[in-house]
């Protein structure tokens, strides 16, 4: 029987066929349950074997037997469509109610029933946004981003100097007050300048949250109309194309934060690439690749390299609203907000450029709060229904555990997923809540984490996400716990589900083909890395190399 | 498939529902999603062909669990006679009720109910009769159980179906499934429709679906269901003016109680018909290519034959299959998702606008609104074959109707140069190209329709290429499937539990099942039934792991012919794989991979030594190769390539065939040692399907027949004599099939088998490929090989008094005892240099008896000498034949 789609009510019948050899009356006998399944020519076959019938009466049976189930077939249909028809007569069942089910169905599921859909903003701009990347306007709008950019850029580094100036008086202030420690101040008086000094600082760095903010709303509104005057335009051919060219803004800061780049320099970027093939007869080819890199480095926009930018940017954007995006997995704790670590470094990198297609981050942020609240009271209210419905304990433990921890916060295996357009190779962000569990060498693959990993393929899937980017050990930092061992055992794990849930993914999405990066933390050793590649070909299997040449 | 005619073809798209995430099946598998479900159920649609309905040709499966229908299409349909709003003439309408009842008639027959009759699903073909569009959606989901929509439009829906409400499971635990529409629902649509074409507009036109749905339900209550509907549309008096039969064929229709409702069948014979249904002929399905009915039984010639071919401008493209049509306009470009995307009925939001926000530990996501592009709209949009006939419009009438000569004579071929050039190309490409697709598959449907009388002729285009589209018929046709194999299926007990179900059971959910239709419900019910009918067909054999995977490639491409893939798996095992399936098979698996490690040896002696010397010998991996014929290791498109060629050959093909996949992992197995070998083959690397089968030909070319000779193979069966054609190559006969005589290989002790690194060959063959004249063997002389005969050198091994008494003409004389070193070199000697010399040619080692010559072929193979073999039963055979010269006393 299918699962999940109930039993079907079998009624047994007799099918009684008489027939005459010679002299001889025979009766034939066979139970037959209705609705019946099989295939009659079949039935009557195995009928003639089994019973030993003699052949001249092939046909007479065959057709007695197809007229028999036809008719108690149309018998049974009749007597449950008038049984349908009795319950409504006799209002056991409510004739609204089932009319509304019909029309709420026909209304959800049908086009030509269903509400018209009113107009979308911001689907109506990705239309848009999307002809004009793939048109030639396309350098204009990269030269607008840039110049944007470049603004943006800009005033964080005006807050960057302020911010320096700022804390350079204070220390300066605050070295005099130290001195005078114990002479002619106490210690109350230093908490107040203290205190006062943290004041003034967060009312300057307020400030200038309120002025990136408001800098990058007039921004993206006046970039969305631009776009939208453009692309009206260039559908007018008669209309004279009047957005002039738009010239890149040399960015006066250019020099002074490259110089700031070389940290990143003191490790160099590992990786190593492979084409690997799954399945056992046919196979789909992936590609996959490891690096020793920040996670960060794919959402930073290179500052060095200007061409390369804008290569990068070009790429982005051209695939932003197309069917191969790239994503990215964030390791993050069980809060959602962007105050500490990763979260606020990551926060950092996406204030550097403004987003015009989607909200800010804090907003996107907010709103997944909401869902998540949301979320929690369907789940509840589900419990609750199964609680009564089940009437047993068993529930209730789980009940008690959910009420008392925090509703807003996450649970391990549990993300949230941003979307960007700022980035300079991710479109799509998934934050997926890990807990300290994550450091001990033991994890299995039943680990929330690695099933959170599994849900995030599958979203992949569905929202064509081809390229994803992984952090291999499950961790965005080193430390001293995770040894040589540790590494490699946590490296096989990840590397042999990541391979059992892309074998999955071929049954979800018929083998579309993707790239998996698996990302090393920047401390890691190149010993420990290349230990790491070496791992890799034995888990996946590594496509054979074309020989050009001839056999001999 | 009937013609295309004046047909269109048309497509229509929905989404299945999606599966809930993460629930297994009770077997613990994950579930087989909605959508391939119902492709499963689509195929026996194709099948269904009648002239009222409109012919199904192809279900495709998009992203996100989007399937895509194909089907005959007119852009006509009743929804433009009502649109006209004006009533439509009472003997039209009885014309129309009469066709559409004939088309729900064969539905009903074949256990089906449309359950969307309306207007639009009406169509109208060239000459105004009736076509039934989208009949089979309530088959193929399910009775809608796959699809999030309901399947009917609300004015057209009966009572019944409306009071059953929607059949969605809440909690499928404790659901018991009630019956689905009955054909009975049908008829009230048809009322519905009829009584909208006699007012000449729609009812309910200003209701909303609750207000209609209701209206519908209160019918009950009333006497007449014709007068209130009438009253309520204000059109009492054309109702009034209506014919009594008219009239009466609306009450029968609009008949509130099902139970009282007539049925399709019923009302056919219904004396409102009485007046029109002489005019009709009864439909009958023309007799299928294997079947026991003559199938020429209904042809019947004009008295004068040039009437037949009057119509000299007629489009020769709709002369041929709506089935062909369909999948020409695929190869000449058309891509099904772009046309309706074009046309608006495909829209799809940028993936990156549709995230969710937040997934939960177990998958379920939230915050995702719902998609408006993934609502039902059904409209059908008419395929565009301006893009095919543009293509083809070079192409000459000739060639629609190729002319079938005498078998000798070459088939004519468009004259054509491009078609010329196409042959020359590469397979892949020639089956991607429309023009040589074109006359590939006129030429095989008009010789597959003459089966068996140009069965000749089938093996000789079948070793040029098989049309892909006609492959699964040819291949039936290669295999010699002849009589009544549906009748034989039929009264085939497949239904009897039998001790092997478990396993088969345990085997169906893992065989091929990346194959969208192999992995349906339905695919696995045919896989089970064509397995059992095999073991219950075959009592001395039994179900060994593996024949479910033989079994794959006959049921993927007879798909809607359980018989005939059981027919063409009964004809393959026998002469591929004769006594594979007994119970104790070991002597028979054991004897084929001893001749096989002596192939490797005669053909790749450097690679046979290494495996030699590591222990990785062809029990640990070549089992499943040939116990499943490959199926087991390549996925379906390679198994077609191969096997398009191995059924052209004999039983010992397959040999080549392995020899040919080792030599392409050739170099990896060179550098490797026997762990690295059984990992790289516990997952065989890509094989270049194409490039594999070229070099086996090019291995069975070098092999002599006897070399694959075994004592377990199938013996001949004499009665052989309608068959000549085949013979005339050595490709196609088998060995063993060829009759005894003294002078053929005997059977010699597995053991002793074993012992020799070499194969043997017959005297028959060795007189044959050095082309020794012997008149008592007329045979030596008709079989002239088209293949290159292989240079040979006969290297005797007696001492030189025996050898100078009397040998072969053109052997060298090599004594056992002194040609090799004790390193196992050769050692010096003119001979040995022109032994040399010839090296990559075949050596044929000579002597008094066998083992001598078996140790001497294994030091040539250890030496690197390709193509060694030894000569059965020594050169005692040679000298009955008389052919031995003495050499001439030196000068």
């Amino acid at each position: 029987m299918k699962p999940g789609k109930g039993k079907v009510r079998y009624t047994e019948r007799d099918f009684v066929y008489t027939f005459q050899a010679g002299s001889q009356s025979f009766v034939l006998t066979v139970p037959l349950q209705f609705p019946v399944q099989e295939n009659l020519d079949h039935l009557h076959g195995r009928l003639m074997l089994l019973h030993d019938l003699p052949c001249f009466i092939e046909q007479d049976l065959k057709k007695s037997l197809c007229q028999f189930v036809d008719e108690e077939t149309i018998k049974d249909f009749d007597r449950e469509a008038e049984q349908a028809l009795d319950l409504l007569k006799s209002s056991t069942i409510d004739v609204d109610h089932l009319v509304n089910a019909w029309k709420k169905s026909y209304t959800e599921t049908t086009l030509e029933h269903a509400q018209p859909e009113e107009p979308n903003r911001d689907e109506d701009f990705a239309d848009i946004y999307h002809d004009l990347i793939h048109s030639p306007a396309s350098e204009t709008l990269l030269n607008l981003e840039h110049n944007y950019f470049v603004s943006i850029s800009e005033l964080l580094g005006e807050r960057d100097v302020e911010m320096k100036k700022l804390q350079e008086r204070q220390g300066a202030e605050m070295d005099k007050v130290m001195q005078e420690l114990g002479k002619s101040l106490s210690d109350q008086d230093v908490n107040s300048v203290a205190s006062q000094h943290f004041e003034s600082q967060q009312d300057l760095e307020n400030k200038w949250i309120t002025e990136l903010k408001q800098l990058s709303t007039i921004q993206k509104q006046e970039y969305q109309e631009w776009v939208i005057k453009l692309h009206q335009d260039l559908k007018n051919p008669n209309n004279s194309f009047i957005s002039e060219e738009i010239k890149v803004q040399p960015s006066r800061h250019q020099e002074s934060v490259d110089e700031n780049r070389p940290t990143y320099e003191e490790h160099r970027q590992l990786e190593e690439s492979f084409t690997i093939h799954l399945g056992a007869q046919l196979k789909t080819m992936h590609n996959l690749r490891l690096l020793r890199a920040d996670m960060l480095d794919f959402c930073k926009h290179k500052r060095n390299h200007r061409s390369g930018v804008k290569l990068h940017r070009l790429q982005t954007a051209l695939s932003l609203y197309s069917t191969s995006l790239c994503g990215l997995v964030l390791l993050v704790d069980n809060r959602i907000n962007s105050y500490s670590g990763i979260k606020r470094d990551f926060a950092t990198v996406c204030q550097e450029c403004t987003d015009f297609h989607f909200p800010q981050l804090q907003e996107q942020l907010d709103v997944v709060q909401q869902v998540v609240l949301y979320a929690r009271a369907q789940r509840n209210h589900k419990a609750k229904h199964q609680y009564e419905s089940a009437n047993g304990n068993e529930v209730r433990g789980d009940k008690v555990k959910n009420t008392e921890r925090n509703h807003s916060n996450l649970l391990p295996g549990e993300f949230y997923v941003t979307r960007h357009s700022n980035l300079s190779e991710i479109h799509v962000v998934f934050h997926l809540c890990v807990d300290d569990n994550m450091r001990s060498g033991n994890i299995s693959a039943r680990d929330p984490a690695i099933m959170g990993l599994r849900n995030i393929l599958k979203v992949c899937c569905t929202h064509d996400i081809t390229t994803i980017n992984i952090p291999l050990l499950l961790v965005h930092e080193m430390s001293e716990e995770m040894t040589i061992p540790w590494c490699s055992k946590r490296a096989e794990l990840v590397f042999k589900c990541v391979k059992g849930f892309m074998m999955e993914m071929v049954s979800w999405d018929g083998g579309v083909s993707r790239t998996v990066q698996f990302l090393v933390p920047q401390n890691i050793s190149e010993e420990m890395f290349f230990q790491l590649s070496n791992m890799l070909p034995q888990i996946f299997r590594v496509s054979s190399t074309l020989t050009l040449t001839s056999k001999r | 498939m009937p013609p295309l005619k004046d047909a269109q073809l048309g497509a229509f798209t929905f989404f299945a529902s999606a599966l809930p995430h993460d629930v297994c099946g009770s077997n613990g598998l994950p579930l087989t999603p909605n959508s391939i479900k119902i492709l499963g159920r689509f195929q026996i649609l194709k099948t269904s062909v009648h002239p009222r309905l409109c012919q199904y040709v192809d279900i495709a499966r998009g992203k996100h669990e989007r399937l895509v229908v194909v089907a005959e299409h007119y852009e006509k349909s009743v929804q433009d006679l009502l649109r006209e709003t004006k009533p439509v003439s009472s003997s039209k309408i009885l014309h129309l009720a009469y066709e559409a009842l004939q088309g729900l008639e064969y539905m009903n027959c074949h256990r089906m109910v449309h359950r969307a009759l309306a207007p639009q699903n009406i169509l109208l073909d060239g000459e105004g009769h009736v076509k039934l569009s989208k009949f089979g959606l309530y088959h193929i989901t399910d009775h809608g159980a796959d699809v999030d929509f309901p399947i009917g439009y609300p004015s057209y829906l009966a009572p019944e179906v409306i009071a059953k409400g929607i059949l969605k499971p809440t909690d499928p635990t404790q659901y018991e499934r009630p019956l689905p529409s009955g054909p009975k629902s049908d008829i009230w649509s048809l009322g519905v429709i009829l009584f909208e074409l006699c007012m000449g507009r729609k009812l309910f036109q200003r209701l909303d679906i609750s207000e209609k749905l209701k209206l519908i339900l209160t019918l009950g209550c009333v006497d007449d269901i014709v007068t209130v509907l009438a009253e309520e549309h204000g059109c009492v008096d054309v109702i009034k003016g209506l014919p009594e039969t008219t009239l009466a064929l609306l009450r029968k229709c609009l008949t509130f109680h099902p139970s009282k409702r007539p049925t399709a069948g019923d009302l056919l014979h219904d004396s409102v018909f009485s007046e029109i249904s002489s005019l009709y002929v009864p439909f009958r399905q023309p007799a299928s290519l294997f079947s026991s009915t003559l199938r020429c039984a209904d042809l019947i010639l004009p008295e004068d034959i040039s009437l037949l071919c009057n119509d000299v401008d007629s489009d020769f493209l709709e002369e041929r299959s709506i089935e062909e049509v369909y999948y020409l306009w695929c190869l000449a470009g058309g891509d099904l998702e772009k046309e309706l995307m074009s046309k608006g009925i495909i829209l799809s939001k940028p993936p990156v606008c549709t995230l969710p926000n937040f997934l939960l530990e177990d998958g379920e996501s939230f915050g995702q609104g719902r998609d408006r592009s993934f609502l039902l709209d059904d409209t059908t949009v008419t395929l565009s074959l301006c893009q095919l006939r543009n293509r083809l419009k070079d192409v000459p009438g000739e060639a629609f109707y190729p002319l079938l000569g005498e078998d000798q004579s070459s088939v004519p071929h468009s004259g054509s140069n491009s078609e010329l050039s196409t042959s020359a190309l590469p397979l892949i490409i020639r089956e991607r190209d429309t023009e040589y697709q074109l006359n590939r598959i006129v030429l095989f449907d008009r010789l597959i329709k003459a089966y068996p009388y140009k069965k000749n002729l089938i093996w000789k285009e079948a070793r040029v290429d098989i049309p892909p589209l006609l492959r699964g018929l040819t291949w039936a046709a290669l295999l010699g499937v002849e009589g009544a194999i549906q009748e034989k299926y039929d009264a085939t007990d497949k239904d009897t539990p039998i001790p092997t179900d478990r396993q088969i059971e345990v085997d169906i959910p893992r065989c091929h099942q990346y194959d969208e239709l192999l992995s349906s419900p339905e695919g696995h019910a045919k896989f089970r039934r064509v397995l059992k009918a095999w073991v219950v067909s075959h009592p001395n054999l039994v179900y060994w792991q593996g024949l479910d995977s033989l079994c794959a490639p006959f049921l993927y491409l007879n798909f809607n012919n359980e018989a005939l893939a059981y027919a063409c798996m009964s004809a393959f095992i026998p002469k591929y794989l004769y006594n594979f399936f007994l119970k104790d098979n070991s002597h028979v698996i054991q004897e084929y991979l001893t001749v096989f490690s002596q192939m490797i040896a005669f053909h790749d002696p450097e690679l046979s030594n290494h495996l030699n010397e590591i222990g990785f010998i062809p029990d640990l991996y070549a089992i499943p190769w040939f116990l499943t014929m490959f199926t087991h290791v390549f996925p379906l498109h390679k198994i077609f390539h191969l096997w398009d060629t191995l059924l052209l050959g004999n039983a010992s093909f397959p040999f080549c065939i392995g020899v040919a996949i080792l030599q392409q992992l050739r170099v990896r197995l060179l550098a490797n040692g026997f762990n690295e070998c059984i990992l790289l083959f516990s997952d065989l690397p890509e094989i270049d399907i194409e490039r594999c089968v070229r070099e086996s030909i090019n291995l069975f070319c070098w092999t002599p027949k006897s070399a694959t000779y075994r004592q377990h193979a199938q013996t001949l069966k004499q009665a052989t004599g309608g068959d000549n054609g085949r013979s005339n190559t050595t490709f196609t006969s088998d060995y063993e099939e060829l009759s005894k005589t003294d002078l053929s290989r005997e059977p010699i002790k597995l053991s002793e088998l074993k012992s020799e690194a070499s194969p043997r060959i017959s005297a028959e063959d060795l007189i044959d490929l050095c082309e020794l004249s012997m008149s008592s063997h007329p045979k030596a002389q008709s079989k002239k090989s088209k293949c290159n005969k292989p240079k040979l050198l006969v290297v005797d091994i007696r001492n030189s008094e025996d050898f100078n008494r009397g040998h072969i003409p053109g052997s060298i004389n090599l004594p056992f005892g002194s040609t090799f070193t004790t390193e196992g070199e050769l050692a010096q000697c003119p001979t040995s240099a022109m032994l040399q010399n010839f090296k990559g040619k075949v050596v044929v080692v000579v002597g008094h008896a066998a083992k001598n010559a078996a140790e001497f072929a294994a030091n040539l193979v250890k030496l690197g000498y390709p193509r060694v073999c030894i000569l059965d039963g020594g050169i005692n055979k040679m000298k009955l034949t008389g052919l031995l010269t003495v050499p001439s006393p030196q000068i």
